[in-house]
């Protein structure tokens, strides 16, 4: 298969893959924070080890894990949920990505999904026979969902509309007044929301998160993800979790044990310990994605790029459409001359070959370095063009 | 406002048998609890200094989608010493735990045939992970003289019927019962006759005290056998999640793939944990075969002496019994945990763990 017919995820595997062979590669595209994993939760993670590495947990998760699950939606997303019957624990957001899909989708449904979007999103959708339906969105009015464009892509097939706020890799906050729409917009369509919040703590400026599922006539019918892994830096624990309504949890929890049966009991009694446990490390890398993001701003305003402002999350998502190259070949350049991995829009839609994602989840020097570098890959390709 | 989608969602759900399987849980969870697959066992204080190292070293990030390389090579190299077969690193995808590999491996498999065989007596997983997705089940016959296996006629007639993927167990989840190395060799001719692949759940393996016939050693070129298990079972990591797909080179992409798209990958410190594991799982196994191998031989004298009818095994860490339904609720009335055979497709049957409260659970029934 040649490079260029490549996208999605092969696309990124390839240059994951070729960014492994430069020993000073600057990553910035994966979503894997640069901090590791604060130390009181690798803590409780060895004390399980000695005291619970033969506890038994049920394919929902262990209920002192579900309960700090339950107190924390209440306090960050202001949803209620009982632990006992509203809480699945899940192999990372990944899992509960998939299992939420698969809970609401048969073949042929549709599920209206606001695009550019995570490419996962697409993948799980098209396991369970499902059709995808994009709303598009734009860097111009930076990266909005359109309710009334919502609105008007409803069919007699369509099951399902996902939320996610924010987005990845738009970095778009979907705004209280929109969110009450497109749940009024569900309600009166009888659609399920499917709402991924797990950048909720990555909001920027005065832009608010609202979960679907806190707003009146929302939680019946929404399933809600989130996950350790972006918050507390414990991507490879591989943590996460779904509430919802228990009627539809009982069958996310069937769908859980069919799947992978259960959770690492040693991330779950870690997860405890980040939920429960001092936060000052949450607040602390919040403050310097904070500032990482006005760094990458600055260094695409000097590099001419255009760009949806990054409400939340931990993502810039740039138009290189002036370049006239595809963002593939964009990202190949700046990987083959530069040792920079930014992963091509490709990769998360067919229609987003104008676009590159970068993160800002490195250290502060090396995300310095890697902006030099591309503004290096930038100029000679518009020296190129003159 | 009630939800008329949520109502059929919910409909479709309720009517979904094979999604609504129970599954046994993946650890006792008491002594006295004989129902679970995998066993207690204590944790070597190497296996925790290592898993805590490696955190503390920093690998609390994503790891590579088909597991770190040094434990693919490890389970690569001791799938080649316990069963003779040839897969390599390139060749495995860790998983997080047997049912993971189970999910992945009939269903990415599955994509790539019609239809799947499976015995009549299967662990309920195999039932679970179809109702996500059906890859239309084919069921084959079993044989209770043959600890409830299907016979080499039955996979032939199966093959012959047009159907190209087998899913089978050795030992069986439910007796314990292995394939002999003459009936593998005849699986394997099978396979070769017909152009046909096989999904072997092959995770009891270690408690066979004895030569162990994979099907995956006569797959010279590892073109047709994915073999699948719970890694180093018996280490103390039951409940850390820690499963493999062993599966020929062909056939790795989409699993890893479909890995990505359902958790990107397994967690960091299991598999630190059974690197670890592996270190030691020679001589650990070796302790514990011989402890189970004489728990069981007491268990089948004690049976026989209680006028019990034991089923046919050869995996020491279970004894599969036929029951009444008077004795199975004999059974529950004294508070002991089995794995009722219904769930596995055989009624009559009971599987106990073997440990040192097993001997309870036959006094109970003699």
């Amino acid at each position: 298969m040649s490079q260029k017919k490549k996208s999605g995820t092969s696309l990124l595997y390839q240059l994951i893959g070729e960014a492994r062979g430069y020993d000073d590669a600057i990553i910035m595209g994966r979503g894997d924070p640069d901090f590791d994993t604060p130390p009181h939760i690798v803590a409780a993670a060895k004390e399980a080890m000695i005291h619970h590495h033969n506890d038994y947990s049920p394919p929902q998760g262990l209920l002192p894990l579900r309960q700090a699950i339950a107190e924390r939606v209440k306090r960050v997303n202001n949803i209620d949920v009982d632990p006992e019957s509203e809480v699945v624990v899940t192999n990372g957001g990944q899992e509960a990505l998939f299992l939420m899909v698969l809970a609401v989708t048969s073949p042929g449904d549709e599920m209206i999904v606001p695009e550019p979007n995570y490419n996962t999103y697409a993948d799980s959708l098209a396991f369970a026979g499902g059709v995808k339906v994009e709303v598009q969105t734009y860097a111009e009015t930076d990266f909005r969902a359109d309710p009334g464009v919502v609105r008007q892509l409803i069919t007699d097939k369509t099951r399902s509309l996902l939320l996610v706020s924010p987005n990845n890799p738009a970095a778009s906050v979907i705004s209280p007044s929109d969110m009450r729409e497109m749940l009024d917009i569900a309600i009166e369509r009888d659609l399920m929301i499917l709402a991924d919040d797990i950048y909720d703590l990555f909001v920027y400026d005065d832009f608010q998160h609202v979960s679907p599922a806190s707003l009146p006539g929302g939680k019946e019918r929404a399933l809600t993800l989130n996950a350790l892994s972006k918050s507390y830096s414990m991507t490879g624990w591989r943590l996460g979790w779904i509430v919802g309504p228990a009627d539809l949890m009982a069958r996310v929890a069937e769908l859980k044990a069919a799947i992978s049966g259960g959770t690492s009991v040693i991330s779950q009694y870690a997860g405890i310990a980040a939920l429960t446990g001092p936060q000052d490390a949450v607040e602390m890398m919040a403050e310097a994605y904070r500032k990482r993001r006005r760094m990458v701003l600055d260094a695409l305003d000097e590099m001419g790029m255009q760009y949806g402002m990054p409400q939340g999350g931990q993502f810039v998502f740039a138009d290189i459409g002036f370049t006239g190259l595809d963002s593939a070949e964009v990202a190949q350049r700046m990987l083959t001359e530069q040792h920079v991995l930014a992963y091509p829009g490709s990769a998360f839609s067919k229609d987003r070959k104008d676009y590159l994602r970068m993160t800002f989840l490195q250290p502060e020097d090396q995300l310095l370095e890697g902006l030099e570098r591309m503004k290096v890959v930038m100029d000679n390709i518009m020296a190129e063009k003159k | 406002m009630a939800s008329n989608t949520k109502s059929a969602i919910l409909a479709q759900h309720r009517a979904n048998d094979d999604l609504n399987t129970p599954l046994l849980s993946q650890v006792a969870r008491a002594d006295s609890d004989l129902a679970a697959d995998g066993m207690r066992s204590p944790l070597a204080e190497r296996i925790i200094a290592a898993a805590s190292a490696a955190l503390e070293d920093g690998q609390t990030h994503y790891v590579d989608v088909p597991g770190i390389g040094p434990l693919r090579a490890a389970v690569a190299d001791y799938l080649k010493v316990s069963s003779g077969a040839n897969y390599r690193q390139g060749n495995i995808v860790i998983t997080a735990g047997l049912q993971e590999s189970r999910f992945l491996s009939i269903q990415m498999i599955g994509e790539q045939y019609d239809s799947i065989a499976l015995p009549a007596v299967v662990h309920p997983g195999v039932r679970k992970a179809l109702g996500v997705r059906s890859r239309n089940p084919r069921t084959m016959p079993v044989d209770p003289a043959r600890g409830y296996l299907p016979s080499i006629d039955a996979i032939a007639e199966t093959a012959s019927d047009g159907c190209r993927l087998f899913y089978l167990e050795s030992p069986s989840r439910l007796s314990g019962a292995a394939f002999t190395a003459g009936e593998v060799a005849a699986i394997s001719q099978i396979l070769a006759d017909k152009d046909a692949a096989l999904i072997w759940d092959q995770g009891l393996a270690p408690w066979v005290d004895g030569a162990y016939a994979s099907p995956a050693a006569l797959d010279s070129d590892c073109a047709r056998v994915a073999a699948i298990g719970e890694a180093y079972s018996g280490m103390g990591l039951a409940s850390w999640f820690v499963g493999y797909i062993a599966a020929p080179e062909a056939w790795v992409p989409a699993l890893q793939s479909q890995k990505q798209i359902m958790a990107i990958c397994t967690s960091t410190a299991s598999q630190y944990a059974a690197l670890e594991a592996d270190q030691l799982y020679s001589e650990a196994r070796t302790r514990q075969l011989s402890l189970l191998g004489g728990l069981r031989a007491d268990l089948l004298s004690a049976a026989s002496q209680a006028g019990l009818r034991v089923v046919k095994g050869g995996a020491v860490n279970l004894i599969a019994l036929q029951l009444s339904a008077d004795n199975m609720n004999r059974l529950r009335r004294v508070g002991i945990d089995f794995a009722a055979g219904r769930l596995f497709g055989a009624p009559d049957l009971v599987r106990l763990n073997v440990n040192h409260s097993t001997a309870a659970a036959l006094a109970a029934l003699s």
